[in-house]
């Protein structure tokens, strides 16, 4: 607890971070004192620790293949010995990372890191605490990932096929380039079942989605190769790579057919060459028109795949000069892009894996499996989670990659301000709903692949939570029936005051206090329930210890603090003793309010993340959100949940009044009017911190004797 | 700003420090930390000193330090701080620095105990009816682990979801607050490893939640000293927490737990003050870490002859084997550490006192005047640094007018002064009982220009208030240079 926060450090979160990749770049080895150096670094300055794991994102990304691994260990030693807040931050982009390398480095690295996985999914080795190194949502997808490619390359062997190892250690993937060719709000409509894109909205998404690398050839290039001069090495390798498909396709019907093993042979050393960059350019024709004859003896089994390109390049796509649906956009995804969309190595052939995967042959294949678009949606996954997300992204889904805290805490507050098992509580199921459904639900939606997990069609409340996933306790401790009871309500021992009793010990009051709580802070200790409500309190919780180190670390803050003069006597009596670090701002407020008396203005409502501006669902005037420092928060202020919109606190109040009161309208009208500006002001006299710490100078001054009379 | 003969880690001022880095514990890279393996249910007992690093890190397992529990892989930086730190499951301890002693213990049955003990107060939080949950009172002799069985039990009910609060009616050592004052405090949040209870609100960010303490003054270093001002605030103190329980349900379900001096249970006061305490706060529960005479004593007085609705439970505990003595010296540093603590805070939260200066005639100062004819006082003035000067005005007062309003004098220089909610003009009885704003350091008294220089934890001047002076705590004569 006493490292965490250097105070009066001058260096910002830049130079932590730099300071810590400049020692990144130093590694060069799998050097165990390093890594602990380094790990120290990182314990040190949790503050950072956004920064500090993108740089170390992208160090992992970006550096030679051959130390791709200790630089992996640097990430295992820091979420096992630092934990929290980095398991949040790394695990966000865990699959990318992760599969990222392992799909670049040799194969006794790709063994170091399969058992580097395996204890992710464990606890940390000699802890006591029970939760795995990552949330299984983290680790999940990898998993999923890993079952696919092993499963493909046991086939392959089986079958007497040179391992994919073999060819896939390319240092660039064929189709890496036209990875964007599905936006990933496709993948998350999964998510969200009944929530189809609305053609309005489909054109927007695709317009959403950044392009990167957009060399213009590849979006010029006629659908084939022949018609082109220089022969573009990635379509030639796309070529090749659709030809090995069928060819292996082929070769799954009838395997004991000499000429199709021969060419699947010859074809699979051509891509090897094409692959390492052996073939010269005046080569690549030959080898290209050889391909094209050899594709031609085998047409593709579907009409979709008949030109061999596309596949990395959807007509939809912004660039292209006829933009029209593919089936791939259909609203309505199948469940076998689904699956497809957790396939591993999104740079091997899919088509060779398809036929062992789903028994069949080719010809009989479903299209979505062989559509190598969906392939390419789960490479645009990959990569955007590797890019700066462009605004729009932000708005359409601000809930993992570059979400920052605050958004995160908006979500998590959103989630907070109504724990699900309060449901007697109409208001706070009014907000709930109302809270929830003005979320985007993409917003929520982990960009994360999570296809086989069973929180793959989550709720919009579930799905919440789940972007939340980080932070989230894992799913194997979702607290059993039993365990969501309150613990201290059953199953507690009776104990009278005796002496005898004293010295008895009691195993289950320390399970109580430890085991019954296994959601742990790890910057204070603090446990919480593995219930709804303990997650959701965690999450406060958290959200605290940050802001509360945000400020610490910031210069202008951390500087000429002083103590506040204690409370008198009627203050204390009447404070209302709350934590600050579980209890969010609303409820807080909300539990003052009952003595405080609180007009319609004063209240607020929490900016859901991206959204800046809304139209008053009763009076039609536009709202826009204001930031709180009392909340660290965006909000709309004089504002309510009605009716699940957000509408001004003052129009409700009105429109309550109007069906009991009839008369009392305009008078409602002209507090609705003051109302509007003053809500942001007004909000701080309720805040947690506002009470806790600034007394107010008369207060202070103007005390005339002791509040409290001698009984 | 030097300290001369005074180092205190993590107490220096931050203005002229480096930044302190885990609460002035050099890296603990750089020291010979050494791994230390302790088995369920036994524990690391260590002494550290001041002035000396003294940190643990919890490698694996589960640790508590008196019911607190360490998160694992934080750094605790606990010099100055005698205790022990437990395990229930068995864990791995990193420890650095130097410490005057250290060991881990397998002889813990006093933690059965008191966890027991906690079983029995969440039993009675959860039968509580209209009269709320246990009031409980923990008296026995100095060094017997009072305070840190009422830190446990509070901790502990902290973390089964309970708002208990905690009153320390033991002028030697102050709780969110300086020594000579009174304090109580309805826990509600995680409490600190490393600061006890945590930190009463201050501006700024802080490491763990705020705790909003009631503050009483007493500037004696004993209830014998001054028996009736004792009970008087005691009953004022009574009147407040029972007030509070009634406005809050929660905090009166959870009960209160009063941490109390050794010197409370006098057998030739016949018990007085503790009886006092009993009564005003409708004690239920009397825990004692004393002798069997004390403890045949408080059940004579509470239990025998009473019917069963009024008897008051006396349980006695084993005195944990770790208790050690805290000799003057250590009690004296700990109470500068506690004054230096309220003005700067500490090294992660680090606070700017500032400075006032305001003329004699501004000020409405009373002197707690010390009954020098009181024996019990007699052991504890021996070691006393005393600042009180005779001839400031004591005079032949009658028995009881206690509080006397003086002038400025040097002889102030270095103590601290309560400030009183009441105003500068308010009788006696008004300034002995009223609730505390804040202490004041007398940093510098200039009798030629009629000024005194106060070093004040807030910014504000605290307007006309009565400002109490006593000879408790001792004067502290380097606090600011």
């Amino acid at each position: 607890m006493s490292a965490k926060s250097p105070r009066g450090s001058l260096s910002g979160a830049s130079d932590i971070a730099s300071d810590f990749e400049e020692s990144l770049r130093d590694l060069q080895r799998n050097d165990r004192f390093a890594i602990e150096n380094l790990t120290n670094i990182a314990r040190e300055s949790t503050e950072y620790a956004q920064a500090i794991s993108r740089v170390l994102e992208n160090h992992i990304k970006t550096i030679a293949p051959a130390r791709k691994l200790p630089a992996l260990y640097v990430l295992d030693s820091i979420v096992k010995n630092v934990g929290t807040p980095y398991t949040v931050y790394l695990g966000r982009n865990l699959f990318g990372t992760f599969m990222e390398a392992y799909r670049l480095v040799d194969q006794g690295t790709r063994r170091a890191l399969d058992a580097l996985l395996k204890t992710w999914k464990e606890p940390v080795p000699g802890s006591l605490d029970p939760r795995p190194v990552f949330p299984p949502e983290a680790v999940q997808p990898i998993e999923n990932a890993m079952i696919q490619f092993r499963t493909v390359t046991l086939q392959k062997q089986r079958q007497g096929q040179p391992p994919v190892m073999g060819y896939r250690n390319t240092p660039t993937p064929p189709q890496f380039n036209g990875q964007f060719a599905v936006p990933p709000q496709q993948h998350m409509y999964y998510g969200h079942g009944p929530q189809q894109p609305t053609p309005q909205q489909r054109p927007a998404q695709l317009h959403m989605y950044p392009q990167p690398t957009p060399t213009p050839q590849q979006y010029a290039a006629p659908p084939t190769p022949v018609q082109q001069a220089p022969v573009d090495v990635q379509l030639l390798k796309a070529d090749i790579s659709s030809l090995l498909g069928r060819l292996q396709g082929r070769f799954a019907v009838s395997p004991y057919d000499k000429e199709v093993q021969n060419q699947l042979n010859a074809v699979i050393q051509l891509q090897r060459a094409v692959d390492s960059g052996l073939v010269q350019d005046s080569q690549l024709h030959q080898v290209r028109d050889t391909v094209a004859g050899m594709a031609s003896r085998y047409p593709p089994p579907t009409p979709q795949a008949q030109t061999p390109v596309p596949h990395w390049q959807p007509p939809t796509h912004l660039a292209h000069p006829q933009p029209a649906p593919t089936p791939q956009f259909q609203p309505t995804p199948t469940p076998q892009w689904q699956s497809s969309a957790s396939f591993p190595q999104p740079h091997q052939s899919p088509q060779a894996s398809t036929p062992f995967m789903q028994g069949p042959p080719p010809q009989a294949q479903p299209q979505p499996l062989f559509a190598p678009g969906a392939l390419n949606g789960l490479q645009a996954l990959l990569a955007n989670g590797f890019k700066p997300s462009t605004p729009q992204m932000r708005t359409a889904a601000p809930a993992l990659q570059n979400v920052s805290h605050k958004q995160l805490n908006t979500v998590q507050n959103n989630v907070a301000a109504a724990p699900p098992s309060n449901t007697a509580d109409l208001l706070a199921a009014l907000t709930k709903s109302g809270v929830l459904s003005g979320v985007p639900p993409a917003a929520a939606q982990p960009t994360l692949p999570q296809p086989s997990t069973p929180q793959a069609a989550p709720t919009s409340t579930a799905s919440l939570l789940q972007s939340l996933s980080g932070i989230l306790p894992p799913m194997s401790q979702r607290g059993t029936p039993t365990m969501a009871a309150a613990p201290m309500a059953n199953g507690k021992p009776r104990i009278p005051f005796s002496t005898a009793a004293l010295k008895q010990f009691r195993p289950e009051l320390v399970r109580a206090l430890y085991d019954e709580q296994p959601n742990q802070c790890s910057n204070c200790g603090r446990r919480f329930l593995a219930t709804e409500e303990g997650r959701a309190k965690k999450n406060r919780h958290l959200d605290w210890h940050f802001r509360q180190n945000q400020r610490m670390a910031d210069p202008s803050i951390g500087r000429g603090q002083h103590r506040n003069w204690y409370i008198d006597e009627m203050e204390w009596i009447q404070l209302n003793d709350f934590d600050p670090s579980t209890t969010t701002a609303d409820a807080a407020t909300a539990a003052t309010e009952a003595k405080k008396q609180k007009g319609p203005q004063d209240q607020y409502v929490r900016a859901p993340a991206g959204i800046t501006r809304n139209t008053c669902s009763i009076c039609q005037e536009e709202m826009k959100s204001s930031y709180s420092e009392d909340l660290q928060d965006w909000v709309f202020g004089n504002g309510v949940v009605y009716n699940g919109k957000i509408a001004h606190a003052t129009c409700v109040e009105e429109i309550k009044k109007a069906t009991t009161v009839p008369s009392a309208g305009s008078k409602a009208m002209a507090t609705a009017l003051g109302g509007v500006y003053g809500g942001g002001q007004r909000q701080r006299s309720g805040t947690p911190e506002s009470m806790l710490g600034k007394r107010k100078a008369e207060g202070a001054l103007s005390g005339t004797g002791a509040r409290m009379k001698m009984g | 700003m030097a300290l001369p003969g005074l180092s205190l880690p993590g107490l220096g001022l931050h203005s002229s420090s480096t930044p302190v880095y885990g609460a002035g514990a050099p890296p603990p890279v750089e020291q010979a930390a050494r791994k230390e393996d302790l088995e369920a249910q036994s524990e690391w007992r260590f002494e550290a000193a001041f002035g000396q690093p003294y940190s643990i890190k919890l490698l694996s397992g589960h640790a508590e330090l008196f019911g607190v529990e360490l998160a694992p892989g934080q750094t605790y930086s606990l010099a100055g701080c005698k205790g022990a730190i437990f395990t229930w499951q068995g864990c791995q301890l990193e420890i650095s620095g130097e410490a005057e002693s250290e060991y881990s213990a397998q002889e813990t049955e006093y933690a059965v105990e008191w966890l027991s003990l906690h079983g029995m107060l969440e039993t009675a939080r959860d039968d509580a009816q209209v009269n709320g949950g246990p009031r409980v009172m923990v008296v026995g002799p100095e060094n017997a682990g009072k305070s840190s069985l009422v830190r446990s039990l509070g901790t502990w009910a902290v973390k089964a979801g309970r708002t208990p609060t905690i009153i320390n009616l033991d002028p030697k050592e102050g709780l969110l607050a300086p020594p000579a004052s009174f304090t109580a405090v309805t826990v509600s949040s995680q409490v600190d490893v490393e600061n006890g209870f945590g930190i009463a609100p201050i501006s700024g960010p802080t490491v763990t939640p705020v705790k909003n303490p009631l503050i009483y003054s007493y500037p004696y270093s004993t209830p014998s000293e001054k028996p009736d001002v004792y009970k008087a605030v005691i009953t004022r103190m009574a009147l407040s927490v029972t007030n509070k329980m009634e406005e809050d349900p929660a905090a009166k379900h959870s009960g209160f737990i009063i941490d109390t001096p050794g010197s409370l249970n006098d057998p030739k006061s016949n018990y007085d003050c503790l009886n006092h305490v009993a009564s005003e706060f409708s004690i239920n529960l009397i825990i004692t870490t004393g002798s069997e005479k004390l403890l045949n004593d408080l059940n004579r007085r509470f239990s025998a002859g009473r019917s069963a609705e009024d008897a008051i439970s006396v349980l006695r505990l084993t005195k944990p084997g770790g208790a050690v003595e805290r000799d003057q010296g250590y009690m004296r540093q700990l109470r500068v550490a506690q004054v230096r603590q309220y003005f700067f805070g500490s090294a992660r939260e680090s606070l700017n006192p500032h400075s006032h200066s305001i003329s004699f005639s501004e000020l409405s100062i009373y002197r707690a005047k010390a009954a020098s004819d009181i024996e019990a006082g007699s052991s504890f003035r021996a070691d006393d640094d005393d600042d009180y000067t005779p001839d400031m005005g004591t005079g032949t007062a009658s028995a009881s007018s206690t509080f006397e309003k003086v002038t400025p004098s040097v002889a102030m220089t270095g103590s601290l002064m309560a400030v009183k909610y009441c105003p500068g003009s308010s009788g006696e009885v008004m300034i002995r009982d009223s609730a505390v704003l804040g202490f004041l350091y007398v940093a510098d008294i200039d009798e030629s220009r009629k000024k005194v220089r106060f070093l004040a934890p807030h910014p504000q001047r605290w307007g006309d208030r009565a400002l109490v002076w006593g000879s408790w705590p001792e004067a502290v004569p380097d606090l600011v240079t």
